[in-house]
């Protein structure tokens, strides 16, 4: 199919995001140090981390907004525990079982419950937030405690000279990966994903999978969340309100996973990864404001959407299947 | 006189792929021409040249001898040549007048008025449609007689059907063939595709038969029997097809009692209806649409909801039984078939071997939690083989199979779950003659190896040909039995309308 110059959208957006680079390093002194690489990459491999978490979900034909508010406040939880004099791996374990189960109930909504994901989602993220806020802690941002100093190597150490947060979105890309690939229950994820009562009537046990889907996306934040912790050796809850959650699905959808469902995998979680990655950088460098950084956002989603339209016409007549 | 639709040396290419090569196709004023041959003959392909819908990559489409080039279904429906479709392009909230009366120019209409030209109008066509009713709440028939009135509102001279007849019932079958014939006294000219080669049979004037997107032959109906057009299809005589009468058949004796029904109610569309289904047999269950054939099916087998479910008892193999999801039914050996594949049959960003291979996995015949992708392989080419899946390669997608050939993916997606009970619900719907044949002795197989088979169709013939045990069903109950070789079509009917 790739052939006659039909590109994928996880092409075109890779081509893009080359050009982008290029124009930027010629463009900004500052782009290609070595410093403002790494510093690029690491920050974009928490948005990556985070990407391949909601790319599972909407794999299965699901979305989760309350990825980013669940991330922050079960880590801030996690750090405010350390700080009031809990053994670290116990603090962990607790601010994890917190996000698994809130993962789970996420789970429970959409499949058993039958709400549609976007509107459980929405409306637990902001139940956490405020869950969060009222009773298990009462400041905006916490701290990292000098006693878990450790954890900081996880965001801000380096390994062979390449931070260490790389090679966590690296290690998580690849799990993604393989248990897409070779995992049954992945393959279960896509099958639900693709056309859930095909894969009801096939016999495949489609609401734990749905369940499991949200329980890894809890998972998967949670690490996100840890390691963005370490690398600024705080947790600002203010996340939860933020736009980032959008970033996360502008990655997802940008890098080609159709909200649709069944289609696309890790590779485009981590075209979409490099391709926004790139442009906010770049963009901060230029010392362009936030706001302003939205608008780009926006117009770069459209235009990518524009542009696979065009390069891949849906159309009707090899669309539908059988009689042509 | 000059045909009013010409096709000289149409070529239709996808991609490079060509639909229809080089065809050449005329239709006289006021006649009924059929259109025959397997799915992917390029018949759909043809007519959608004609109707504007799709535009021909080479040759020429002349309309009254002058040649046309329709950019759109509108320009072409302006020149009087409509298109109705197998699923209908009404607009189910709006009534029927409002529908026919849709696109005209006007831009408000006042509801008395066209309801009162409506009635006229449909009238005039000799329709028994109410105009103030609801398209949402008509029938199959009637929501294609509308369509037809919309044509024939536009001064259609040219109306092409595209599998007129498939979701109808022998009743309203009847019905649009007389409206055939009363569309034809005004002069229309009709171009038939189907797949039922009898109604070509008696309503058609001339037939043409395609086959591989290529002009096969084109001759008046008298000069065609069954056989004749059969073997212009496929090319090839057909074994174990419908040649052949039933009668000479020999009927399989009942092994175990693998499924009992008693009693079974669910809302109002199954009544308090028991039956039986035996290991290494076929039992045929036949009834119109809305007899509620289907909807039994679905609950013993989960794949309707449980909150539906009213009363009565499903035992299979003596043990009691009822599940609430399709996921045990499965691991119990009962697979359900379904008779819409495009909704629930198949996964369509899936290659054909990822489809088999996961409903072998979800079926519990491999137990690893892990895919393996030699086992995938293997798997896939040992069905492909098995049900002649004709394809480039086990990866290729279903989605861009034809439809016999995703029916047999679907049916290969039960098998590879070693069931015990396996319920086929409309086996052949859609499916090229060819297939169909193929469809039947994969069946009768299954029945011979000891497999508990149940098939349920709208299709006599289907019915006839490979049931050991007829079932009719009616108004949400099992009515009669018949064995399958002492019933015949006449009896069969009069049990399923009475």
């Amino acid at each position: 199919m790739s052939s006659m110059g039909r590109l994928s959208q996880e092409q075109i957006v890779f081509g893009l995001a080359l050009l982008l680079c290029a124009g930027f390093a010629l463009a900004l002194p500052g782009f290609l140090t070595t410093n403002n690489v790494l510093n690029l990459v690491r920050s974009v491999s928490i948005l990556g981390i985070l990407g391949v978490a909601m790319g599972l979900v909407v794999i299965g034909r699901g979305i989760d907004l309350s990825l980013v508010a669940l991330m922050a406040i079960s880590v801030a939880w996690t750090l405010n525990l350390i700080g009031g004099g809990m053994p670290i791996a116990q603090a962990m374990l607790i601010g994890l079982a917190f996000s698994l189960i809130v993962g789970a109930i996420n789970g429970w909504l959409v499949a058993y419950a039958e709400i549609p994901a976007i509107f459980a989602t929405l409306a637990m993220g902001t139940l956490i937030y405020g869950f969060g806020r009222y009773f298990l802690f009462s400041l905006d941002v916490a701290y990292m405690p000098e006693r878990a100093n450790s954890l900081l190597w996880l965001g801000q150490g380096t390994l062979l000279g390449v931070p260490v947060p790389i090679f966590i979105f690296a290690a998580v890309c690849l799990a993604g990966y393989l248990f897409l690939r070779y995992a049954k229950s992945g393959r279960y994820v896509r099958a639900v994903g693709d056309n859930i009562l095909a894969a009801r009537i096939t016999g495949i046990p489609v609401r734990p999978i749905v369940v499991q889907q949200y329980v890894m996306s809890a998972l998967i934040g949670y690490l996100a969340g840890i390691v963005t912790a370490a690398s600024v050796a705080s947790m600002n809850t203010r996340l939860a309100l933020s736009t980032y959650v959008y970033d996360v699905i502008l990655v997802v959808v940008l890098g080609g996973i159709g909200l649709s469902g069944g289609k696309g995998g890790i590779r485009n979680v981590i075209v979409g990864t490099l391709l926004i990655g790139i442009l906010l950088n770049g963009m901060t460098i230029m010392d362009i404001q936030y706001t302003v950084q939205n608008v780009v956002k926006g117009a770069l989603l459209l235009t990518a959407i524009v542009i696979d339209t065009i390069v891949n016409p849906r159309d009707e007549q090899t669309a539908q299947q059988g009689d042509i | 006189m000059t045909p009013i639709v010409e096709l000289r040396n149409v070529t239709k290419e996808y991609r490079g792929i060509p639909a229809v090569k080089d065809v050449s196709f005329t239709l006289e004023r006021g006649e009924v021409h059929a259109l025959l041959g397997e799915n992917g003959a390029g018949k759909s392909t043809l007519t959608k040249m004609i109707a504007g819908v799709v535009q021909p990559t080479a040759g020429e489409v002349l309309i009254d001898g002058a040649g046309v080039a329709f950019a759109s279904p509108s320009e072409a429906l302006g020149r009087g040549i409509a298109m109705v479709y197998q699923e209908t392009s009404l607009v189910p909230s709006l009534t029927v007048a409002q529908n026919i009366y849709l696109t005209d120019q006007k831009r408000f209409h006042r509801l008395r008025g066209i309801y009162i030209a409506g009635q006229q109008f449909l009238q005039s066509l000799n329709f028994q449609v109410d105009p103030t009713a609801m398209v949402a709440a008509l029938g199959a028939g009637q929501k294609q007689m509308v369509e037809i009135a919309r044509a024939v509102h536009h001064n259609a001279q040219v109306i092409i059907f595209d599998e007129p007849t498939a979701t109808l019932t022998p009743e309203e079958k009847h019905q649009f063939f007389s409206l055939v014939g009363r569309l034809k006294r005004r002069g229309v000219s009709i171009i038939f595709i189907s797949h039922a080669l009898e109604e070509a049979l008696s309503i058609a004037d001339r037939i043409t038969v395609m086959r591989d997107g290529e002009h096969v032959v084109t001759d008046v109906t008298s000069a065609f029997d069954r056989e004749k057009i059969v073997r212009a299809m496929v090319g090839r005589t057909l074994s174990g097809g419908y040649i052949g009468s039933h009668k000479d058949r020999k009927v399989r004796t009942a092994g175990d009692k693998v499924l009992s029904v008693q009693n079974l109610s669910m809302g109002n569309l199954v009544r308090n209806t028991s039956f039986s289904v035996f290991a290494g047999q076929i039992t045929g269950v036949f009834g119109l649409i809305g007899s509620g054939r289907t909807e039994a099916a679905k609950v013993v087998s989960g794949v309707l909801k449980r909150d539906l479910f009213h009363g009565g008892q499903v035992r299979l193999n003596g043990r009691s039984v009822r599940y609430r999801v399709p996921r045990p039914a499965v691991r119990d050996g009962i697979i359900y078939v379904t008779e819409d594949r495009k909704l629930e049959g198949f996964f369509e960003t899936m290659s054909i071997a990822e489809n088999i291979h996961i409903a072998a996995m979800a079926g519990g015949r491999t137990k690893s939690p892990t895919v393996s992708m030699r086992e995938m392989r293997t798997i896939a080419e040992e069905w492909i083989g098995l049900l002649n899946v004709k394809a480039i390669n086990a990866d290729a997608k279903v989605i861009e199979l034809s439809g016999g050939n995703q029916q047999k993916v679907v049916v290969a997606k039960a098998l590879v779950q070693k069931p015990k009970l396996v319920i086929f619900d409309e086996p052949t719907r859609g499916v090229d003659v060819g297939a169909i044949a193929e469809i039947h002795q994969l069946i009768n197989r299954l029945a011979d190896e000891g497999i508990a088979v149940m098939v349920i169709s709208s299709y006599l013939p289907e019915v006839l040909q490979l049931s050991d045990r007829i079932l009719v069903c009616r108004q949400g109950r099992i009515v009669e039995e018949f064995e399958g070789n002492k019933a015949d079509d006449e009896t069969i009917m009069y049990a399923a309308v009475h």
